[in-house]
């Protein structure tokens, strides 16, 4: 999956560091993500969606399509 | 339940004091249980015990009274990726010791030499903990890569 959580949190002037708190996971966590090496579970995906305030698809599109 | 960073936050030196207080009465209970069944050399037994488990037990202390005020566990931690990375090494080392066993096995059986139980099961365990370990660190460093 891509996505653009990246620019999202840069938009708001956010660390990785502050994202995974907010997120209640790991900085690993976040930076994983952020490159594209591991897709996060539904609810973490709703979650990070609900943090940003946008649906689950406008953060993660389908890579194969 | 993986665990974030180390914070800034220190606990009371109160808590401190109670943890080297635990590992100093834990190390001398069990020194003194070890020496107690080696009557004839009870000082050296109780002091090479004493060396060999006071390290575990104030780390025991400080893990009950003060990692709790000194690190902040993440709230979804079960969602980070650490968990993954585990999961994947631990399923990795699992299917190492499995194959390993098998060919230790027929090896022996044909050729080998007969060995006792204990040093093969403590083989064991340093393969599978010496394997879980490095798969980890290499899943880690290829994520982060």
């Amino acid at each position: 999956m891509r996505n653009d959580l990246a620019e999202r949190r840069l938009q708001r002037g956010w660390t990785q560091a502050d994202l995974a708190a907010a997120l209640g996971v790991s900085r690993q966590t976040v930076i994983s993500i952020e490159r594209g090496r591991f897709d996060p579970s539904l609810p973490l995906a709703f979650l990070i969606a609900r943090t940003f305030g946008c649906r689950i698809e406008d953060v993660f599109t389908d890579s194969t399509v | 339940m993986s665990k974030a960073d180390l914070t800034s936050r220190g606990a009371p030196a109160s808590h401190y004091i109670l943890a080297v207080t635990f590992g100093a009465i834990v190390t001398l209970a069990l020194s003194l249980a070890v020496a107690a069944s080696n009557r004839e050399h009870f000082w050296l037994a109780a002091g090479i015990t004493a060396l060999c488990v006071a390290y575990p037990c104030v780390s025991l202390g400080l893990r009950v009274f003060v990692t709790d005020h000194t690190i902040a566990r993440d709230v979804r931690g079960e969602e980070s990726v650490e968990l993954t990375w585990m999961r994947r090494a631990a399923a990795g080392a699992f299917l190492d010791v499995l194959v390993t066993t098998i060919v230790a096995c027929v090896v022996l059986m044909f050729a080998g030499p007969v060995i006792g139980a204990l040093p093969v099961l403590l083989a064991l365990i340093a393969l599978s903990a010496v394997d879980a370990g490095l798969r980890y660190f290499v899943i880690r460093r290829r994520a982060l890569r």
